[in-house]
């Protein structure tokens, strides 16, 4: 069932038995008020009677001057009085206490007919000091009884009067009817009015329902507005702190599965690049008829050209990938021995280039795996040479930072690149420029490498650089802790 | 003879297209990057333009745009598999495209496809007493019109289009057969020993073991 259909029947529900129940409450003790005042009355009604009946007893047995009057003169007498009275007005009867026989009585043969006042009668027991009080239904009516004894000459008699009290219970009866129709009309009014209010309340509710059904849907961009009550403006803002950090994951996810897919469209061209060299040539070689010596040399030359550059392609791919897979094993290396392993194994290549590599060191120990950081270092020191001239200069720099690191640089006079070219030199097989990057046997990942590298080691990367004056790459990293 | 822009970044797949073109008599020009290219193809006057995508300066579909008013006809040298791509570059107005990497036959039958539509192949070919009538689909030898079916047809014409050129079984089968026929080499065996005997072709059109057949030049004798 549905939150506004279930709190709708519940209020509907309650309302009504909360009616009922006051309603019930009030009408039966002001029923009961009523009644008492009609008993007073009763009881009022009852001693006039029984007054004036002694008193014709009386009035008769001095006017004929008797002792005691009998039995019947008593009848008579009471037969009498019931004679002058207006019949219906009120109802009276004078019974005998031995036997419960009627003696006289008016407006009395309805009740003496009913079994319920028979059995009263006959389990009464005389009393001349209290009157009893018993209400009996005759047919629709309702009557009230007023029941005592009283001796009149000796001989014990039993006198009823008896009250219609039906209006009384008809207006309780009409009362009832009324608070019934009453309370079902204000129950459903109420209900209403309240169902009204739960709609408008959960109205937000619904909107939030589709809001989450559309972000659910993929679509992550959308945010909900704060509306309404309090605790839904709270659900709002949660679901959109919801929604910005699903769109920041999917967005995140999608950046690293549109990088693998660069990284492999890039890798499938930088392979294709070689192999087109390599396939035709070869293909020349076998199809063509005369080949001159001087043009099987060249496209020998081509193929072992670009086939060394296909090895140094998987090498550093394969260093690339076992990068991420193996633990690399951290101890602490003195920057100086490792400066000074580069300046000897660089040192061929920069007299074949004509270079000068100039380095300075302060005393500097890092926490680092020595064989990647030495690589590390030559990939720069290599993309230096590459850039540079003959006759320029290189440094190798390392000094204390702040914060405990220290900053390693490698600084040279070459060709420099452009600001957009930074932004993306450390993407896989970026190359700022191809075709000379390509004759010195690059393939672009020397500094993909690189960074890898430095984030193994917690290190960061950075460059500088000013076309036609230079290049400088940093190294940020921490120092090992002295002992 | 047919000239042949190329338009390639890569100086060693530029080389060898070159060379590859030149041993069927085509001349080719290179240029490294698309600038160039593009003032290249405007200036001189070629049959056909070879063009890579990815280049420096300006990329292949760029220097397509700019050089669409010359008319020259354009295959494109792509890396790439991506279909939008090469659909990029038919829609831009290339008459085909070409994978790498790429066998050097398999780049000269594109180039003729393309040469014969824009009508510059030549349409007779005279291979001493021979004459093949392409677009009439006649050959003669000595004058006389030889009896040959649409295939053997196809399969001398190939080999007269590259004289001196060892042509492999597959190759064959593919250029004559199509991409999509599955037969067996001996299929083109037979259809090679026909021509021989119905052409007297007997010691030009020879035979190379493991490899397939090359058709000597009339003047290599």
């Amino acid at each position: 069932m549905k939150l506004w259909q279930n709190i709708f029947l519940s209020s509907l529900l309650l309302m009504i038995l909360a009616i009922n129940i006051v309603s019930a409450a009030v009408l039966s003790s002001s029923h009961k008020m009523l009644l008492e005042r009609e008993q007073t009355h009763a009881v009022n009604e009852y001693e006039f009677f029984s007054a004036s009946f002694s008193n014709a007893v009386i009035y008769e047995r001095l006017r004929a001057d008797e002792v005691i009057l009998s039995e019947e003169q008593v009848a008579e007498i009471a037969s009498e009085l019931f004679f002058g009275r207006e019949k219906g007005a009120n109802r009276a009867a004078v019974l005998s206490a031995d036997d419960r026989k009627l003696v006289a009585g008016s407006g009395f043969d309805q009740i003496m007919e009913l079994s319920e006042f028979g059995d009263y009668l006959d389990s009464y027991s005389p009393d001349p000091d209290t009157c009893q009080i018993r209400i009996f239904p005759v047919g629709k009516a309702h009557m009230m009884t007023v029941t005592s004894s009283m001796t009149v000459e000796g001989n014990d008699y039993i006198v009823i009067t008896a009250l219609d009290v039906s209006d009384i219970y008809a207006m309780r009866d009409r009362q009832r009817d009324f608070v019934r129709k009453v309370s079902i009309i204000s129950a459903g009014i109420v209900s209403l009015i309240l169902l009204i209010t739960v709609i408008i309340l959960l109205r937000p509710l619904s909107r939030l329902n589709i809001y989450t059904k559309a972000i659910a849907g993929g679509n992550y961009k959308i945010r909900i507005r704060k509306k309404g009550s309090i605790e839904f403006r709270e659900l709002s803002g949660n679901m959109n702190i919801m929604a910005d950090s699903i769109q920041r994951n999917a967005a995140r996810l999608e950046k690293i599965a549109e990088d693998r897919q660069t990284f492999i469209a890039n890798l499938a061209h930088e392979m294709k690049t070689p192999l087109t060299s390599i396939l035709g040539f070869g293909d020349l070689l076998r199809i063509k008829k005369n080949v001159t010596d001087d043009e099987r040399m060249e496209y020998a030359g081509v193929i072992v050209e670009e086939t060394k550059r296909l090895r140094s392609l998987s090498g550093k791919l394969m260093e690339l990938v076992a990068l991420g897979g193996t633990e690399t094993e951290m101890k602490p290396v003195a920057l100086r021995e490792i400066f000074r392993d580069l300046e000897t194994a660089f040192s061929p290549q920069l007299s074949k280039n004509g270079l000068t590599l100039y380095t300075s060191c302060e005393e500097i120990t890092v926490n680092a795996d020595e064989e990647l950081l030495k690589s590390l270092l030559s990939n720069l020191i290599e993309n230096a040479v590459k850039a540079s001239s003959e006759g320029k200069r290189i440094a190798l720099n390392a000094r204390h930072s702040d914060e405990g690191r220290c900053l390693i640089s490698v600084t040279d006079e070459g060709i420099g690149m452009s600001q957009e070219a930074i932004e993306k030199v450390f993407q896989p097989f970026y190359m700022v420029d191809k075709s000379r990057s390509r004759k010195a046997g690059g393939a672009g990942l020397g500094l993909a490498l690189c960074e890898k590298i430095a984030s193994v080691h917690g290190a960061e990367l950075s460059v500088t650089s000013e076309i036609g004056k230079g290049t400088t790459v940093s190294l940020l990293m921490k120092e090992a802790d002295k002992q | 003879m047919i000239s042949i822009l190329i338009i390639e970044d890569d100086v060693n797949i530029a080389k060898m297209i070159k060379a590859t073109l030149s041993i069927v008599g085509y001349s080719g020009t290179c240029r490294y990057d698309g600038r160039s290219g593009a003032e290249e193809a405007m200036k001189g006057s070629y049959d056909l333009i070879l063009l890579d995508i990815m280049l420096p300066e300006m990329n292949g579909f760029e220097v397509m745009e700019s050089i669409k008013s010359c008319g020259t006809p354009v295959i494109f040298l792509t890396a790439m598999q991506d279909v939008a791509d090469k659909v990029k570059g038919l829609r831009l107005g290339a008459e085909d495209y070409i994978v790498k990497p790429f066998e050097a036959l398999e780049l000269l039958a594109r180039i003729d496809v393309v040469l014969r539509r824009s009508e510059k192949t030549r349409d007779t070919i005279t291979y001493g007493d021979l004459t093949a009538d392409i677009g009439r689909h006649i050959i003669t030898l000595k004058g006389q019109p030889v009896q040959l079916t649409p295939k053997e047809f196809d399969v001398i014409v190939y080999f007269l289009q590259h004289q001196d050129i060892a042509v492999t079984r597959e190759r064959l089968l593919s250029a004559v057969w199509g991409y999509e026929f599955e037969g067996e080499s001996r299929t083109v065996d037979i259809h090679v020993q026909q021509v021989r005997r119905k052409l007297g072709l007997k010691d030009k059109l020879i035979t190379i073991p493991k490899l397939g057949y090359r058709l000597e030049s009339q003047d290599s004798v």
